[in-house]
C-alpha cells in the first residue's frame, strides 16, 4: 500500500523543466546545432538488398568543387561494434551491403546540396548476392546467410513444469498462430549528428538515449581513450528506442576526422524511417490448456522475430511469461533470425507488445471455449505477489552474488507486489465493464453495418534491466545553494528530466526550481545505463535518489561542523533550510552553509553527492503492469475500426508526477493502438525496400483517431526499492492495446486478426474481398 | 537565379534574396534563424512547420517563400516570450500538452488560428481542427485540454476587455 508521506515535490504534477523552451520554440534539437567552421555530410545508401562492393571509385565525387572528403569501407576500422543486448552490430562501413538503404559511403562538403550532388558521382560496383526476407524461410540452413554468424540465433527457452502433465490436466486446449507486421518508430523529429575534432579529442552533439554507451563505442571504434570523447545528447523528438548508437554517429565522427573540419550529418525523413531501425517482424504459434474452472494448466509458445540486417537479438524479451507464469507448466521459445531488411531493434514495449498480445489471444480463445468473462479469467490467472518470475528461472546470474546483497531487499525471484488486480477491478468500474460486457462474440450494439463491442487486456514490462553499465548519478551543490543533477539518460522528451529532478530535489530537501538536470553530457555525467528498457524512473531514479541523499549527508555534516552544537543526525533539511527536529532555534539556509568556510579546513564546503549503493538486480523481481479497456465500433462494409472509449490503468508504484505518467500511459496506448489498427511498414517483395518511409503513406494516429477523453487510473502500490516507491512507466502501456482491441474486434465481428487489423484484413476475414 | 522578396515576419520586414523553389519554412528556419519553425516531413503531413499567413495556418514546408511575399507571417517566435507567454502557450505548459516538444510550435499556431475562427470549440472540433498535426508522443488528450483551457482564458480576457 502507498505510504502517506508529506512530500514537497514527489507526486506533484509540476510542468516539465523545459516546458517554456518547448512552447516558445526555443528548445534546440540535434538538427538545430551549428558549430563554427562546420561543413555538411550526406550518406550514400545501397540500392541493393544484398551485395558485395567489388569496387568503389570516389575520384569524380572528390573533384567536385566544394567537396572536402569522402569515407568508404576502406576508411573504416575492421572493428565491429555492438549495442547492448545485441540490438545491433556491425562495421561502421562494410564492403558488403545487407539491405536497401545500408550505408556505403559518406561525403563532406561545403553545403548539403554539394554533398548530395557528390553522392551521384560515387561509382560503386556491386556483386549482387541472393537476398532473404521472410523470417521463417530465413531460418532454413540453405537460405542466403546475411551475417558471418549465420541467420539463426540460438533459441532462448523458458521452460517450467512438464508440458505433458499440463496437457493431461486440461479440459480444453486451444491453439493459434498470429503474425505481426513491422511497426516504424516514425519519429517526428529527425536526428542529426555534429562531430568536431580538436587534436585527438572529439565532441559529438546528437540525440541518443545512451550517451555513455555511445561515448565508449566511439572511443573503441576510433582508437582513442574514453577520456577523449565527449557526447552531448540533444533532444530530437520522440525516440521509443530508435536513437541509441547508430551508423549516423560513427560515420560522422569518422568523416569529421578525415576532413579535419566539424561535420554535421542530418537525416531526412526517409532516412529516419528506412535506414535506421524498426520493430521486428514477428510470428507466434502456440497452444494453451485450461480447466473448466478457468485455471490455466499450461502455455506452450514458439515465437520467431526477424532481426533485419544488423540486429542480433536472441530474444525480444520474456516478461509476458511472468504475467501468465502462475500456471504449473509452460514453455516459451523465441528465436531471432537475420534478414535483408532494415535492422530491427528494441522498440518501446519490445516483445511484450507482440508475445504479450499472442498469449492474451490464447487466453481469450480458451475463455471463449469455457465461456468465462475475460476480466474474470484474467483476475483468476495473472501473477500474484510471491509467485515465481518464470523469465528468470534457469538464468545464470554469474556476476551476482545474491548472498552479498544488503539486508531488506525483497526476496529475489518472486514478484514483490500486487497491484494488477486493483488495476483490473478499478479500471472495470471506471469503464463500466459489467454493464458493457455482453458475452463472447456478441456485439453490444448493431447499427446498420456497425458493430460495437468491448475488450480488456493486460500487459507487463521490466522495471529496467542490468547490462554492462551501472546506474549512477552525481549531485553537485553550488555556492548559492542551487544544485545540478548529472545523469546519462539523454533527452527524448518523456519527462524524465523532470521526474529525476523531482526525485533529487525531494531527497536533497531543496525547492525544485533550485535544481537543474544535465541529462547527457558525458564529460560531466558518470557512466550509466541509458534511458532504455524502462530503466529511467526505476533504476536511474534509484541512483539519483542515492546521490542526492549522499549530498544531503555531506551538507548536514558540514552544517554540524559549522554550528558546533548539533550532531548531523540531529539535523535535517527541507526547502533548502537546515533545521533540527529537536531544536526550533536552528535554521540555516543552504546558501549560508555553502558560503561559510569549514572550520576544519578554512575552505568553502565542497558538496558532491554520488551514487554509492549498488542497486539490486531489478530484473529478478521488479515488474510493472497495465490493464486497458476499450470499446470499438467495426464497420463490416468498410472494414474500419473506430475506438469509442478507452480506460488505461497502470501500476507504476508511487506516481512521481501524475501528468508525466498520464502522458506516458496514454501516449503508450496510442502507439500500441496505432500498431493494432494502421501502422505497418510495407516492404517491396523483391528488394525489401520500404515503400512507405514517411507520414504521407505510413499512417499514425492523429487527435480524432483516439477517444478524446480517455480514462487513466494508477494502481495503489509502493515499490520497496524504487525511489520513493516508484516503478517504471513508459513501455507497459504499449503492450495492452493490441490484445484489448483485438478481443473487442472478435466480440464485434467474430474473427481473430493479424496485426495491424487494417480494413483490408477485416474485410478479408469476413470473406468480403 | 534569385528573387528578392519581402517577408513580413512577426511584424518585422525582411528583404531576402531567395531561389524561386525555396519553401517558406526553409527560409524562415534556415535564413531567418527561426528555431521554432520545425521542418520535418517536407510533405505537409506532420504539421510541425505550421505558421500563420494572414492569420491562416499553413504548412510552411510546402508553401513557396515567394507566395508569402508582403503577407503577414506569424511564427511561434511572435507569440509570447518566456516571461510573458501567450495564454495558449501557458495552457499547453499547465496541461502538459506535449512531451518531446518537437510538434508543439505547430500545434500552438494552429490552435491560435482555430480559436480565432471558433472561440469556443468542443473537444471534437479541436481534434478535427488539429488533425493536420502529428504528435508522435501521443499527447492528444492533454493537447485538447490545453486548447479548451486556453479558450476559457481567452474568453475571459475578451469579457474583461
Amino acid at each position: 500500500m502507498s505510504e502517506q508521506q508529506d512530500y514537497r515535490i514527489i507526486g506533484k504534477a509540476i510542468p516539465l523543466k523545459d516546458a517554456v523552451d518547448k512552447v516558445t520554440g526555443r528548445l534546440k534539437f540535434s538538427g538545430d546545432i551549428r558549430v563554427p567552421d562546420m561543413v555538411h555530410g550526406k550518406i550514400l545508401h545501397s540500392p541493393h538488398p544484398h551485395a558485395r562492393i567489388t569496387g568503389i571509385d570516389i575520384r569524380r565525387a572528390e573533384s567536385l568543387p566544394g567537396v572536402l572528403g569522402i569515407v568508404t569501407h576502406q576508411d573504416a576500422p575492421a572493428w565491429e561494434w555492438e549495442n547492448c543486448w545485441h540490438n545491433y552490430g556491425g562495421r561502421i562501413l562494410d564492403d558488403r551491403v545487407r539491405f536497401v538503404g545500408d550505408e556505403v559511403a559518406a561525403v563532406a562538403a561545403e553545403s548539403v546540396e554539394i554533398a548530395e550532388a557528390a553522392l551521384e558521382l560515387i561509382d560503386v560496383e556491386y556483386e549482387i548476392l541472393e537476398p532473404t526476407f521472410d523470417p521463417i524461410e530465413s531460418l532454413a540452413p540453405d537460405a542466403p546467410q546475411v551475417r558471418a554468424e549465420g541467420n539463426a540465433r540460438p533459441p532462448t527457452e523458458v521452460i517450467w513444469g512438464d508440458l505433458d502433465s499440463g496437457v493431461e490436466m486440461a479440459d480444453v486446449i486451444v491453439d493459434a498462430s498470429m503474425a505481426f507486421d513491422s511497426q516504424a518508430y516514425a519519429p517526428i523529429g529527425r536526428n542529426a549528428c555534429t562531430a568536431q575534432w580538436e587534436g585527438d579529442r572529439v565532441t559529438v552533439w546528437t540525440c541518443t538515449q545512451t550517451p555513455s554507451e555511445m561515448r565508449d563505442a566511439i572511443a573503441r571504434g576510433l582508437g582513442v581513450p574514453i577520456s577523449n570523447v565527449r557526447v552531448i545528447s540533444q533532444p530530437c523528438g520522440s525516440s521509443f528506442g530508435l536513437w541509441w548508437i547508430g551508423s549516423l554517429q560513427l560515420i560522422t565522427v569518422l568523416l569529421a576526422r578525415k576532413v579535419g573540419r566539424a561535420v554535421k550529418i542530418g537525416l531526412s525523413q526517409e532516412e529516419c524511417f528506412a535506414t535506421v531501425k524498426r520493430r521486428h517482424l514477428e510470428r507466434s504459434t502456440g497452444r494453451l490448456g485450461v480447466k473448466r474452472d478457468g485455471s490455466v494448466t499450461f502455455i506452450d509458445l514458439e515465437h520467431v522475430h526477424d532481426n533485419g540486417a544488423y540486429g542480433l537479438k536472441p530474444d525480444v524479451g520474456f516478461l509476458t511469461v511472468d504475467l501468465w507464469g502462475a500456471g504449473p507448466h509452460g514453455r516459451f521459445i523465441d528465436r531471432g533470425v537475420s534478414t535483408n531488411l532494415v535492422t530491427a531493434g528494441c522498440m518501446r514495449g519490445v516483445g511484450d507488445v507482440t508475445m504479450g498480445a499472442f498469449v492474451e489471444r490464447l487466453l481469450d480463445m480458451a475463455a471463449v471455449e469455457i465461456d468465462m468473462d475475460p476480466l474474470e479469467f484474467r483476475l483468476k490467472n495473472h501473477i500474484r505477489a510471491g509467485d515465481p518470475l518464470r523469465a528468470m528461472e534457469g538464468e545464470t546470474l554469474d556476476q551476482m552474488d545474491l548472498a552479498s546483497l544488503p539486508d531488506g531487499w525483497p526476496e529475489l525471484g518472486k514478484l514483490d507486489g500486487e497491484a494488477l488486480s486493483d488495476c483490473l477491478i478499478r479500471g472495470a468500474e471506471a469503464f463500466g465493464w459489467n454493464e458493457k460486457w455482453t458475452g463472447w462474440g456478441k456485439p453490444s450494439a448493431i447499427d446498420g453495418p456497425k458493430r460495437r463491442a468491448v475488450g480488456v487486456a493486460t500487459g507487463v514490462h521490466s522495471c529496467g534491466t542490468e547490462d554492462e553499465y551501472p546506474v549512477s548519478a552525481l549531485v553537485r551543490v553550488h555556492a548559492d545553494g542551487s544544485a545540478t543533477l548529472h545523469v546519462s539518460i539523454g533527452r527524448q522528451g518523456q519527462g524524465s528530466e523532470t521526474t529525476q529532478a523531482q526525485i533529487a530535489a525531494e531527497a536533497l530537501g531543496i525547492p525544485i526550481d533550485r535544481l537543474i538536470v544535465q541529462a547527457g553530457d558525458t564529460d560531466a555525467a558518470p557512466p550509466s545505463h541509458g534511458a532504455i528498457a524502462s530503466n529511467t524512473s526505476y533504476r536511474t531514479g534509484f541512483a539519483t535518489w542515492d546521490a542526492a541523499l549522499d549530498a544531503k549527508r555531506q551538507i548536514l555534516e558540514t552544517a554540524a561542523l559549522q554550528m558546533g552544537s548539533h550532531a548531523p543526525d540531529d539535523l535535517d533539511m527541507r526547502d533548502g533550510v537546515v533545521f533540527s527536529p529537536s531544536d526550533p532555534a536552528v535554521s540555516l539556509t543552504l546558501e549560508e552553509i555553502m558560503s561559510t568556510y569549514r572550520p576544519d579546513s578554512m575552505t568553502p564546503p565542497m558538496i558532491l553527492g554520488r551514487t554509492s549503493t549498488p542497486m539490486p538486480p531489478s530484473m529478478m523481481y521488479a515488474r510493472y503492469f497495465a490493464a486497458h479497456f476499450v470499446e470499438v465500433e467495426v464497420d463490416i462494409d468498410t472494414g474500419e475500426i473506430r475506438l469509442l472509449d478507452y480506460v488505461a490503468t497502470q501500476d507504476s508504484g508511487t506516481v512521481l508526477n501524475a501528468k508525466v505518467l498520464e502522458n506516458q500511459v496514454i501516449g503508450g496506448a496510442i502507439l500500441g493502438a496505432g500498431f493494432a489498427l494502421t501502422e505497418h511498414l510495407a516492404f517491396e517483395p523483391d528488394t525489401g525496400r520500404i515503400l512507405n518511409p514517411g507520414f504521407l503513406d505510413y499512417k499514425v494516429m492523429r487527435a480524432p483517431d483516439f477517444p478524446l477523453d480517455p480514462g487513466v487510473l494508477f494502481g495503489d502500490s509502493h515499490d520497496p526499492v524504487g525511489a520513493f516507491g516508484a516503478k517504471s512507466g513508459g513501455e507497459a502501456p504499449t503492450t495492452a492495446p493490441i490484445p484489448a482491441i483485438s478481443q473487442a474486434v472478435y466480440n464485434a465481428i467474430g474473427v481473430w486478426l493479424d496485426i495491424p487489423m487494417t480494413p483490408e484484413r477485416v474485410l478479408e476475414a469476413l470473406g468480403k474481398i | 537565379m534569385t528573387i528578392e522578396v519581402n517577408l513580413r515576419v512577426n511584424g518585422v520586414d525582411h528583404a531576402v534574396e531567395i531561389q524561386p523553389h525555396e519553401s517558406l519554412g526553409r527560409v524562415l528556419n534556415g535564413r531567418l534563424g527561426l528555431n521554432g519553425v520545425r521542418i520535418s516531413c517536407k510533405e505537409g503531413e506532420c504539421g510541425a512547420c505550421t505558421v500563420l499567413v494572414d492569420g491562416e495556418a499553413v504548412t510552411s514546408c510546402i508553401m513557396l517563400a515567394v507566395q508569402a511575399g508582403d503577407r503577414d507571417i506569424q511564427t511561434i517566435e511572435g507569440l509570447g516570450t518566456p516571461d510573458d507567454l501567450h495564454p495558449i502557450q501557458q495552457a499547453f505548459v499547465d496541461e502538459h500538452g506535449f512531451q518531446c516538444g518537437f510538434c508543439t510550435p505547430g500545434f500552438v499556431m494552429s490552435s491560435k488560428a482555430l480559436l480565432e475562427a471558433t472561440p469556443h470549440p468542443d473537444a471534437s472540433e479541436i481534434a478535427e481542427g488539429l488533425s493536420g498535426h502529428i504528435c508522435r508522443c501521443g499527447t492528444y488528450p492533454n493537447i485538447i485540454r490545453a486548447v479548451q483551457r486556453a479558450a476559457e482564458e481567452l474568453g475571459q480576457e475578451a469579457t474583461n476587455e
